[in-house]
């Protein structure tokens, strides 16, 4: 199976790419990129060609393509793709609008040709077995979940609002709350928000606070702010503290690390645990391979989405905003 | 100049203030009351004189200080007896389970000119003022978002099981969290918009789960867990994240001592995690208070102080139960 790639501005796509040369029998077809300059050093890092995207999109022997645009274009990457029979697996957030995002699904489910979202936490060993315990009634009634998704400032067109849509709550909100839609298979129903740009000096929101209700009755706040600053030992987490009426289940991702001390890097976390971009890779290539329905769905995509700009409205408004 | 003492309330935090009086010099313990027979009988035939109803002991006991122990609910009388009688008085939190309780009990004190101080101990554990001198010192830039986690250890048992009673303690709000309001107002300043969701109400409600967003006028955005649920243990997290650093502390990291023991010969054995220090934040607390008296000074958590973070916690029960911010 021959995948292609179209663009790296997303730094995601190295991890992806890196994923699809692992597996057996799939070829990386090469790399489109608007960035010209950026396009040919990631295709000679990784051993494929710059391409053309009109070319790529045009070979009948591309099964599909991995889309890590700026979070703006990525309609524009989907339509294209999806109008040459590509299936398609977009990086996170699925879009910066409702209407964008509804026209991907639109435009794939026309074509024929499968949508996935890149929501690879989805993969992490210590989230499926959380989603196990769930499943099998072990925790109770759900009650509340405490939550965040820390990170750094990303820099580049991620704070630029109209190619990202938004600053750390777009960013770091699609994540947690894709997981808590799929181990409690449950909708948000409300969000509060607060989100402000307090830490880095850019015009666009770097931190914030996320309080959500879900349909089944239970709450959840999100912290995604970009708030870890240099001297942290790692980029960021993903945490969650769910509390059920049968107990609490933690979950801190990333916490299979080794601390190293050194005195090139000073403090830093070197993690061990399992490669969840390459499970989401495996995944999609498993998806076309078998013409299965995805497991990350543009709807899930879209259902996320909705989330971060209801955040956005809660922010302006000082309000509560229904989903 | 020994100051004399008397204790009303000889629950889980009168035997520790009655601890404090007995480890600080210039207080003595003088006289006790509980409606418990059972925890009056440690001071039967002692120097201490035990009453059973706080009233009696206010009227009767030639003290300097009444200190309040008592449930919640039921500190404005005694706090506006004691004031009446030209005592000194101090308050275990939250001050009132209403506004216009504590703002009585204020006016007392003030009226009747004694000191009145309440127990909002967590601005005396060592490891939440290290992290206020730190934020104070500017090491870390302006603070821009902080979150805080207490409990973890399960339901509180206590006289008539009156946390369980929202009416008398306010339930897990108003009793647990408000430590976190106290301790966030005193570092960041007051308070311009509250958004809350809770558990209160619902069937589960002796395991009250509250998630409380706070905005303060500051800027700082802060997210504060409460939880009477069962985490492995009573537990405190406080990270405050600024334009330059970040502090962290996470209570369940920093025990220096954990020992696994026998605690009889048929028992299992239990670790016990400790954090043992020089002086508990309770002696701190009442050390400060006693200072205060004799110097003359305005205790650092005097009833203005105490009547602030109880209106930080009402709010934010009045936010859970009717779904909307509070903007104060």
């Amino acid at each position: 199976m021959k995948i292609g790639m179209i663009s790296f501005a997303h730094m995601h796509a190295y991890s992806y790419a890196k994923s699809l040369l692992q597996i057996p029998g799939v070829e990386l077809a090469g790399i489109a990129d608007d960035n010209p300059e950026r396009g040919e050093r990631m295709a000679a890092e990784l051993g494929t060609s710059f391409v053309d995207l009109d070319e790529l999109l045009a070979r009948a022997d591309v099964a599909a393509v991995i889309i890590c645009s700026e979070n703006s274009k990525h309609r524009y990457y989907t339509e294209l793709a999806a109008k040459a029979g590509k299936h398609v697996m977009v990086e996170k957030p699925i879009a910066t609008t409702v209407a964008d995002a509804q026209a991907m699904i639109q435009a794939c489910a026309d074509a024929g040709v499968k949508l996935q979202v890149a929501f690879p936490c989805r993969f992490i060993p210590a989230v499926r077995r959380a989603k196990e315990a769930v499943e099998q009634g072990r925790l109770g009634r759900l009650i509340g979940i405490r939550a965040s998704n820390h990170g750094r400032n990303p820099g580049g067109w991620f704070i630029e609002k109209e190619l990202s849509g938004g600053g750390a709550v777009m960013d770091h909100t699609v994540h947690v709350v894709d997981l808590i839609r799929w181990i409690f298979a449950s909708e948000f129903t409300e969000v509060y928000a607060e989100a402000d740009s307090m830490i880095h000096g850019i015009s666009i929101d770097d931190c914030g606070l996320l309080s959500m209700k879900l349909e089944n009755g239970a709450f959840a706040t999100l912290d995604p702010s970009w708030s870890r600053p240099s001297a942290f030992p790692t980029w960021g987490d993903v945490k969650m503290e769910i509390v059920g009426t049968n107990g609490v289940i933690s979950i801190d991702a990333f916490k299979q690390r080794l601390d190293v001390y050194s005195e090139a890097s000073g403090h830093r976390y070197l993690p061990w645990g399992g490669d969840m971009d390459f499970h989401l890779v495996k995944d999609f290539v498993d998806t076309v391979a078998l013409d299965r329905e995805p497991f990350i769905t543009g709807y899930d995509g879209l259902k996320a989405l909705e989330v971060a700009l209801a955040a956005y409205k809660s922010a302006d408004s000082h309000q509560v905003v229904n989903i | 100049m020994t100051l004399r003492v008397g204790l009303i309330g000889l629950g889980t935090m009168g035997k520790v203030h009655a601890e404090a009086y007995r480890q600080l010099p210039d207080t003595q313990l003088v006289a006790v009351a509980d409606l418990r027979p059972e925890m009056r009988q440690k001071y039967e035939g002692t120097d201490t004189v035990v009453y059973c109803d706080g009233v009696d002991l206010i009227a009767q006991a030639d003290v300097d200080i009444i200190d309040v122990c008592v449930p919640t609910h039921l500190h404005r009388k005694f706090v506006e007896l004691a004031a009446a009688k030209g005592r000194h008085v101090f308050c275990e939190k939250p001050l009132a389970r209403t506004y216009a309780d504590g703002q009585a009990m204020v006016a007392a004190c003030k009226q009747a000119g004694v000191k009145f101080g309440v127990g909002h101990v967590v601005r005396f554990f060592p490891e939440y003022a290290a992290a206020k001198r730190v934020v104070d010192s500017g090491e870390i830039g302006k603070p821009v978002t902080v979150s805080t986690m207490r409990g973890g250890g399960g339901f509180p048992t206590a006289w008539q099981d009156w946390y369980a009673n929202f009416q008398w303690s306010g339930g897990l709000v108003l009793d647990m969290i408000i430590h976190d309001f106290d301790y966030l107002r005193w570092v960041f300043g007051e308070v311009e918009r509250i958004f809350a969701r809770g558990s209160a109400g619902q069937e589960a409600n002796r395991f009250e789960y509250a998630l409380v967003t706070l905005r303060f006028k500051s800027g700082v955005i802060a997210n504060v867990e409460g939880s009477w649920f069962n985490h492995g243990g009573f537990q405190t997290k406080l990270e405050i994240a600024g334009q330059k650093g970040l502090i962290n502390h996470e209570s369940a990291e920093s025990s220096p001592l954990r020992a696994i023991l026998k605690s009889s010969d048929t028992a299992a054995q239990v670790a016990v995690p400790e954090s043992p220090v020089d002086k508990s934040p309770y002696l701190l607390e009442i050390e400060h208070f006693v200072s205060c008296i004799q110097s003359g000074e305005e205790p650092m958590i005097s009833g203005d102080e105490a009547l602030k973070s109880l209106q930080l916690a009402l709010a934010a029960m009045e936010s859970v139960a009717t779904g909307k911010p509070v903007h104060l």
